[in-house]
């Protein structure tokens, strides 16, 4: 890599800062969307952590979910921990995935974000609702489980035009000297 | 001098000076009313007047403003002030107006029953995002008193039962959840007993459902459900919902009602929880020791 001189650093510094400070903001914001009304809500903490998995390293992107997925118990009343556990895992698996097989493209961020929503919303369907078996449960997966997901999906566009705009202003480039580019080349 | 007093300008301006006087003498007796070259004069003038006073208040409010721009600076930020106060004190009375309305309504239920122990108002914080069974949370906790699966009403009529109480907040859970279960019976017949219990399709139009009937009970529309306090979960005689529909299950043995709330389960603002009541512990004793 290229040396960098300290005004340099510096604003490499504050980029990185005000970066963290605005997926916090995303978190917060999207905690606190789940948690008013009583109307059927997307949950946009799953997007919004698999946007931060595609930049970051893997255990980055686990704590990361983590953190997402603690809010979501908190929001949907579910056993503290248990959304956390999930999205640890898959922001994980997803920052993993981007790292040795995808680019970074909005399609490929799509398929993964259905997938990684998808799982979260049908094992909460699972856990909660059909191992009960109560009567008609189906119905919650109909009304309920598939609606949230749309939405969830629906929102995920928003959300990846958001931090593609947060990452495109704020986020490092990578210089390389011409010996590492003829290298690489 | 002498000259002048004699000269015809003179004699002129004395009859013009004794034609004015008497046009003031003519104005008095018109008793208020102008007279009609005034009058005339001041309808054609109307319109030049009302735009060159406009202009001149203008002015000297531009000027005023230069001039007193200090002063006026100050008052503008001690009325500021003052309606930041007002603003405040409005608040606060909004603030005690709804507790005060809220405590009248905890006086009505308190008479009513005098044998439980209420919780102040809680206030619901937010409903749990999409549970289709409309749980929600609420700002009291242990620190007041509450513990887990104490009942929950409104003075409309009962809610659901506390299933997870922290120091400050707690989780209600709602009587359109398959998960709770309250003895309940007819209060029209006394004799109609049965448990409400919500369903995944009830719980779709907000109604619940009156489950383990016998097949000769003699509910009809409209009848008036409320808690039988046989459980020990709940105390007696609160008000459960209407009847809305009625049933015989698949099995044929046991028929079932659809009930509507008497509350609005979707549009709670506070609610009350009972901490403490007559035949709570006892009931929920011996349903512990049975077998």
């Amino acid at each position: 890599m290229r040396l960098k001189t300290p005004r340099e650093k510096r604003i490499l510094y504050f980029k990185t800062t005000l970066r963290i400070f605005l997926y916090g903001l995303m978190i917060m914001v999207g905690f606190i969307s789940m948690t008013c009304g009583t109307w059927t809500k997307p949950i946009v903490l799953v997007p919004i952590a698999v946007c931060i998995a595609l930049n970051a390293d893997v255990l980055v992107s686990a704590f990361v979910g983590a953190f997402c997925g603690f809010l979501i118990d908190i929001a949907c009343e579910r056993l503290f921990g248990y959304n956390a556990v999930l999205l640890a895992v898959f922001c994980a698996a997803v920052s993993l995935i981007y790292e040795l097989y995808l680019r970074k493209r909005f399609f490929n961020y799509l398929w993964i974000t259905a997938l990684v929503s998808f799982l979260q919303c049908r094992l909460d369907y699972e856990f909660y609702y059909k191992m009960w078996n109560y009567e008609n449960v189906e119905r919650i997966f109909h009304s309920v489980t598939l609606k949230v997901w749309g939405y969830t999906m629906i929102s995920a566009v928003v959300i990846y035009v958001i931090f593609a705009l947060i990452n495109k202003l704020l986020m490092p480039k990578a210089h390389l000297t011409i010996e590492e580019v003829i290298k690489t080349s | 001098m002498r000259e002048f007093l004699k000269s015809t300008r003179f004699k002129i301006l004395l009859a013009f000076i004794a034609f004015l006087v008497g046009i003031m003498i003519y104005a008095v007796t018109k008793g208020g009313y102008s007279l009609s070259g005034a009058s005339f004069i001041n309808t054609v003038t109307k319109p030049l007047r009302f735009v060159s006073n406009n202009i001149s208040m203008k002015l000297e409010k531009t000027v005023d403003r230069i001039e007193n721009a200090d002063a006026y600076y100050e008052e503008n930020q001690e009325l500021k002030k003052q309606v930041g106060e007002l603003n405040k004190q409005l608040t606060d009375y909004d603030d005690l107006k709804t507790e005060v309305e809220e405590l009248r309504k905890l006086v009505v239920i308190k008479e009513e029953h005098p044998d439980s122990v209420f919780s102040q108002p809680a206030e619901v914080l937010g409903y749990v995002a999409n549970d289709p069974f409309r749980g929600f949370t609420i700002d009291r906790g242990s620190a007041d008193g509450i513990e887990p699966y104490s009942p929950v009403i409104t003075p409309e009529g009962v809610v659901g039962i506390t299933i997870e109480v922290s120091q400050h907040t707690s989780t209600v859970r709602t009587i359109l959840s398959p998960d709770l279960s309250v003895a309940a019976v007819c209060s029209d017949t006394n004799t109609d007993f049965g448990i409400v219990e919500g369903a995944v399709i009830t719980a779709e139009n907000n109604m619940t459902k009156l489950t383990h009937l016998t097949p000769e009970h003699k509910l009809k529309k409209g009848s008036l459900i409320v808690t039988a306090g046989s459980s020990g979960l709940f105390p007696k005689d609160y008000v459960v919902g209407k009847v809305k529909s009625m049933g015989v299950d698949p099995n044929g043995l046991t028929a079932y009602a659809e009930i509507e709330p008497a509350v609005d389960i979707t549009r709670l603002s506070s609610v009350f929880v009972i901490t403490d009541f007559d035949g709570k512990k006892e009931a929920l004793n011996a349903a512990q020791d049975t077998p």
